[in-house]
C-alpha cells in the first residue's frame, strides 16, 4: 500500500506542474494587462511598472520564478491589492473557505449515511420512499439554485436567517446546507444501494448463521462492506464540494478563496487568479488522495499491491 | 409428458427496446416533456408577446405579477416573463451547442486514443488526467476572460473544459469493443466482418456516450448561469437566466419574485435533463434488457 | 432413545411476483445424537431450503415457514422468540455454506471471524478467543495457525476456506451441523480431505450431521442413513447402505445410474435422466418424478405421494416399488 501511496502522490508533481504551467499561459492570453484601469495609463510608466514586476521577462523565465518562489511558500505578488502578497491574501481567505468545506463535508456524511442506511434497513417503508425522493431531488438541483430557494424561504419569507456574509454561526447555516445538499443525496443514495447488495451477500447469512446479535451483524459485517463503495463512489463528490464552495461563497459573499479568485479575474490580477487556481487544484487532489488512502485502510484486499 | 411451453416474444431492436422501456420510465417521461414545453416557450413566447425582452417601460418598474405581466417587471420596467423565455433559449442553445462541441472534440480523441494505443494513447489519457485535476469552472471562467466576446466563445469556453470525460468514455468503450473475441474471429475470417458487427454493436457502445451527454447539459447550463451570475457570461442587453439572477438579488427583498423565477427556471431545466439522463441510462442498459 | 432432531412435516415456500414457489413441501427426517445423515437431490429441490429452515435463516419476505414442527432436543425451534433461535445458532445448531469463495466477510481476519462465536456464545474474553480460534484453525489442518488468524479470507485458497468454515460451525460445540455441499465448490482431492475431517471431527466430538449434498458417491461412505429429495419432497430413504445397494426409487436409480464409474466399461453410454426437474411454481400433483419417469407404465399419477416401508427402515414413495417391484436393474458391487 505505501508503494501505491508514494506512486500517487508523485503522480500529483507533473499533474500540478501542468495545471501551473497551462493556467499561467492562459493568463498571459488574456487581453490586457494587469494594469488596465479606468484611465489609460501612459506606455512609459506601464512599461516601468512591467519590468518592477519582472513582466517584461520572457515567458519561460517568468514561470520558472514563480514556481522557485512557489516552493517557498511564495505565491508571489498580487497586482490588485499592492500592499500584500498572493500568500497572504489567499490565508486570510482560506479559513472562510475551509470552514465552509468541512461544515458541509460533514453535514454531508451526518445526513446521507444514515439516511441511506435507514431506507435499506426498512425497504418500502416510509423512510425508504423520503430517501429515494430526497436523493433524486436533491442531486439534480445545484447547491446554487438551492441557496437561492434558501434565501428565499429563510431569510426573505421567514426572516429568520441573514442573506450573507461572515462572523456569526447563523451565517454559516444556508451555505453549509446548501452545499451539502448535494453531496448528501448521492451520498444517501450510494450508501442505500450498497446496503441493499451488501444484505444479500453470503457472508451476512453465515454471520446470522453463526447466532451473533443483530447490531454486531449490522456494524462489524453489513456496515463495514457497505461503506467501501459508499467511499469509492461518493468520496469524488466531496472533491466537488471544493469547487462548488465558489459559487457558494459568491452567492452568500463569503470572503473566501473563491471570491477572491473571481475579483482576480476581473482584475486581471495575474498572481492572484494563479494562487487561487492552483490552490483549489491542490485541494481537490489532496481529497482525492484522502479518499484513496480511507479506501485503502477500509478494505484490506486492495491493501497489497 | 410434460409439455414445454414455447413463450413467444416480439423481438425488439436494442433501439426500440431502449424506447419503450424509457416511456415506462415517468420521471424521465416528465422531463422530456418539460424540456419540450420549455423549448417550444422559447420560440414562440418572444414571438407573440407584446414586448421584448429588452424593453424598458420606466412607468412600470417593479410591478409585481399582474395580468398585463404574468412574472412582473423587473427594476427597468423590462417583462419578467418575456426575459425567462428569451433566457431559456440562451440557456438551451448552451446546453446543446456546448455539446456539439464536446462531442466533436472529446469522441475523436477518445477513439483517437483508443485505436491508436500504445504511447500515443498514454500521452493522450495523461493530459485528460491534468484537464481533471482543474477545478472546471474555475478554469471555464479562466478561459471565458480571454476569448471574451459573444455566446458563442461561451460555448467555446464551457466546450473545450467538458469534452473530458466523452473522451475517457468513448477510448473505454472502444478499447473494450477491441477486445472482444469477435473482433478477433472477423479479422480471421476477412476483414469485411468487422464492419458489419461494428455496425451491431457500436449503437451499444454509443448507450453510454448518449447518457453521459445528456448528463452534460444541465451541468453547461449551470455553468453559463454561473458565468452570468458573477458578471463574464453573456453581455446584456441579451438575456439569461444568471444575469437576471444577478440584477435581481439587491432587490430580493422588495421584489423576490425577480429572482424566484430564475432560479426555479435553472433548477427545473437541470432537474429535467438529469431525469432524462437517468431514464436513458437505465433503458439502455444491456442488463436489464428483457 | 428420542432423536436429537425431529423435522415433521415442513413446508417452506417463498412468495414471489410470479406465484407461489413450494421449495419444501411436507418434508419430515430426523437425526439421532452423533448420528450423520445425508439429504441428496439435484439442485433445486429443497435440501438447502430444508436446511436454512432449521435455522429459521429464510429471508422472511418472500419466503416464509409455512408449517410442520422441528423439534430439537424436545423443543419446536419454529415457536422459539427470535431471541432464543439467536443463541441456539452457532451454539447448538452450526451451518457450513456451500460457497466459500463468498461465505467469508472479505474485511475482517479469519481470526476475528472465528472468535466472534465464541466471545458471543461462550463469553469468552478477546485474549481467550483468539487462542481459541488459533488452536481450531490447527484442528482443521491449516498449517502455521498463528500466522494465519490474522490473515484476510482473500488470502486462503477455496479448501482452505473451507476448512475455516468447518471451525466456525465447530467453536462453539454444537450438538448438530449441517454442511450444505461443503465440497461441491471444490476440487475432487480437496472434497476427499475435508470429507475425511469433517467425519473425524464429528466422529471425535460426537456431533450429529446433516450432510447435504448431490453427490450419491460420498453418502455411502459418510452417512448412515439418507433422504432423496425431488422437487421438494422426500421421495425415498433408509440405510444408506439398503439404498444405495437396493434402490426403490426411479429417480434414485437415475441418480444412481448417470454417474460415471471407473469399472464400467468405456465404451458405455452415461444414462441421463431425462427431462427437466418440475417447477415449483406449479408443482405436480402426485408423483412429481412421473413426467420423467420410464417405468411410469404401471403407475397412476394420483399416487406416490406417502412414503411407505418397502424394506425394513427403508420408505419409498414409489408406486411401483410400494408393490414391491423393482423393474429398474440397478445393482452394484
Amino acid at each position: 500500500m505505501l508503494k501505491y501511496l508514494i506512486r500517487r502522490i508523485l503522480w500529483l508533481v507533473p499533474v500540478l506542474l501542468a495545471v501551473a504551467f497551462i493556467t499561467f499561459g492562459l493568463m498571459h492570453l488574456v487581453p490586457g494587462g494587469p494594469w488596465d484601469r479606468e484611465k489609460q495609463l501612459a506606455p512609459q510608466i506601464v512599461e516601468n511598472l512591467n519590468r518592477k514586476y519582472g513582466l517584461d521577462k520572457p515567458f519561460f523565465i517568468q514561470f520558472r520564478d514563480f514556481l522557485w518562489n512557489a516552493l517557498r511558500g511564495d505565491l508571489g505578488v498580487s497586482y490588485s491589492y499592492q500592499d500584500r502578497g498572493v500568500t497572504q491574501i489567499l490565508l486570510t481567505g482560506l479559513p472562510k473557505t475551509a470552514t465552509l468545506g468541512v461544515a458541509a463535508f460533514l453535514l454531508a456524511i451526518i445526513v446521507g449515511i444514515p439516511l441511506g442506511m435507514a431506507a435499506a434497513l426498512r425497504q418500502n417503508s416510509a423512510v425508504d420512499y423520503f430517501s429515494v425522493f430526497f436523493s433524486t431531488l436533491f442531486a439534480s438541483i445545484p447547491g446554487f439554485v438551492l441557496g437561492i430557494l434558501l434565501v428565499l424561504l429563510l431569510s426573505v419569507a421567514l426572516h429568520l436567517l441573514p442573506t450573507g456574509g461572515w462572523g456569526s454561526p447563523k451565517q454559516l447555516v444556508m451555505p453549509t446546507v446548501a452545499l451539502a445538499a448535494l453531496p448528501a443525496a448521492y451520498i444517501a443514495r450510494i450508501t442505500r444501494a450498497s446496503m441493499l447488495e451488501v444484505m444479500r451477500q453470503d457472508y451476512v447469512r453465515t454471520a446470522r448463521a453463526k447466532g451473533l446479535f443483530e447490531n454486531v451483524v449490522l456494524v462489524r459485517h453489513i456496515l463495514r462492506n457497505a461503506l467501501i463503495p459508499v467511499i469509492t463512489i461518493a468520496g469524488p463528490e466531496l472533491a466537488g464540494l471544493v469547487t462548488g464552495s465558489f459559487i457558494i461563497e459568491s452567492l452568500f459573499s463569503i470572503p473566501g478563496i473563491g471570491r477572491l479568485f473571481v475579483q482576480g479575474v476581473f482584475a486581471r490580477d495575474y498572481g492572484l487568479i494563479m494562487g487561487a487556481i492552483l490552490f483549489y487544484a491542490v485541494a481537490v487532489a489532496v481529497v482525492n488522495l484522502a479518499v484513496d488512502i480511507s479506501y485503502a485502510v477500509i478494505d484490506p484486499r486492495i491493501r497489497y499491491d | 409428458m410434460a409439455v414445454a411451453v414455447e413463450t413467444l416474444r416480439a423481438h425488439h431492436t436494442l433501439w426500440g427496446d431502449a424506447f419503450i422501456r424509457l416511456r415506462r420510465n415517468r420521471l424521465a417521461v416528465a422531463g422530456v416533456i418539460v424540456i419540450i414545453l420549455l423549448t417550444l416557450g422559447a420560440i414562440i413566447q418572444p414571438l407573440f408577446s407584446p414586448y421584448g425582452f429588452a424593453k424598458q417601460d420606466l412607468y412600470s418598474i417593479l410591478q409585481g405579477p399582474s395580468r398585463a405581466h404574468p412574472l412582473g417587471t423587473d427594476e427597468l420596467g423590462r417583462d419578467v416573463f418575456t426575459r425567462l423565455m428569451a433566457g431559456c433559449r440562451t440557456s438551451l442553445a448552451v446546453g446543446i451547442f456546448t455539446q456539439v462541441i464536446v462531442v466533436l472534440i472529446g469522441l475523436p480523441i477518445g477513439a483517437f486514443a483508443a485505436s491508436m494505443g500504445g504511447r500515443v494513447d498514454n500521452l493522450l489519457m495523461r493530459f485528460v488526467d491534468v484537464m481533471y485535476a482543474f477545478p472546471d469552472i474555475l478554469l471555464i471562467i479562466l478561459l471565458r476572460s480571454i476569448f471574451g466576446g459573444s455566446i458563442y466563445m461561451i460555448f467555446l469556453a464551457i466546450g473545450l473544459v467538458a469534452w473530458v470525460n466523452v473522451s475517457r468514455l468513448t477510448r473505454g468503450q472502444i478499447l473494450s469493443l477491441k477486445e472482444r473475441d469477435f473482433v478477433t474471429a472477423a479479422r480471421a475470417m476477412g476483414a469485411r466482418g468487422i464492419y458489419t458487427t461494428l455496425r451491431h454493436l457500436l449503437p451499444h457502445a454509443l448507450g453510454p456516450i448518449i447518457v453521459a451527454v445528456t448528463f452534460n447539459v444541465p451541468r453547461a447550463i449551470f455553468a453559463e448561469a454561473a458565468l452570468s451570475y458573477i458578471g463574464i457570461g453573456v453581455k446584456p442587453p441579451t438575456p439569461s437566466w444568471g444575469t437576471m439572477i444577478r440584477d435581481g438579488y439587491d432587490l430580493i427583498f422588495a421584489a423576490p419574485y425577480l429572482v424566484t423565477f430564475p432560479a426555479l427556471a435553472i433548477g427545473i431545466l437541470m432537474l429535467s435533463f438529469t431525469f432524462l439522463g437517468d431514464g436513458l441510462r437505465d433503458a439502455l442498459d444491456p442488463r436489464l434488457r428483457r | 432413545m428420542s432423536a436429537l432432531l425431529e423435522v415433521r412435516n415442513l413446508s417452506t415456500y417463498f412468495y414471489t411476483q410470479d406465484g407461489v414457489i413450494k421449495a419444501v413441501d411436507g418434508v419430515s427426517y430426523e437425526v439421532a445424537r452423533g448420528e450423520t445423515i445425508a439429504l441428496v437431490g439435484e439442485s433445486g429441490c429443497g435440501k438447502t431450503v430444508s436446511g436454512l429452515s432449521i435455522l429459521r435463516l429464510i429471508p422472511e419476505p418472500p419466503g416464509k415457514i409455512v408449517s410442520g414442527e422441528i423439534i430439537f432436543d424436545g423443543v419446536n425451534l419454529l415457536e422459539l422468540s427470535k431471541d432464543d433461535m439467536r443463541e441456539i445458532r452457532g451454539a447448538k445448531i452450526s451451518m457450513i455454506f456451500q460457497e466459500p469463495m463468498t461465505s467469508l466477510n472479505p474485511v475482517l481476519t479469519v481470526g476475528r471471524q472465528i472468535s466472534e462465536a465464541l466471545e458471543t456464545h461462550l463469553r469468552m474474553g478477546r485474549q481467550e478467543a483468539h487462542q481459541e480460534a488459533v488452536r481450531l484453525l490447527e484442528l482443521v489442518g491449516i498449517p502455521h495457525p498463528e500466522r494465519r488468524a490474522k490473515d484476510y479470507p482473500h488470502h486462503f485458497s477455496g479448501g482452505m476456506r473451507q476448512r475455516v468454515g468447518i471451525a466456525m460451525a465447530i467453536s462453539c460445540h454444537p450438538q448438530l451441523i449441517i454442511a450444505d455441499e461443503p465440497t461441491t465448490a471444490l476440487d475432487v482431492t480437496i472434497q476427499a480431505q475435508l470429507l475425511e475431517l469433517l467425519r473425524s471431527i464429528t466422529k471425535e466430538l460426537g456431533t450429529a450431521l446433516i450432510l447435504i449434498t448431490h453427490n450419491l458417491g460420498i453418502v455411502a461412505r459418510y452417512a448412515r442413513r439418507v433422504y432423496v429429495m425431488y422437487a421438494g419432497r422426500i421421495v425415498e430413504h433408509g440405510p444408506a447402505v439398503a439404498v444405495y445397494h437396493d434402490a426403490r426409487h426411479p429417480y434414485t436409480v437415475g441418480l444412481l445410474t448417470s454417474v460415471p464409474r471407473l469399472d464400467e466399461e468405456r465404451k458405455t453410454r452415461l444414462v441421463p435422466i431425462e427431462g427437466q426437474p418440475p417447477d415449483l411454481l406449479y408443482p405436480p400433483q402426485g408423483c412429481p418424478f412421473y413426467p420423467r419417469c420410464s417405468h411410469a407404465g404401471t403407475c397412476e399419477l394420483e399416487e406416490g405421494k406417502e412414503l411407505v416401508e418397502v424394506a425394513p427402515g427403508h420408505y419409498s414413495a414409489c408406486w411401483v416399488a410400494q408393490r414391491g417391484l423393482t423393474p429398474w436393474k440397478w445393482t452394484s458391487s
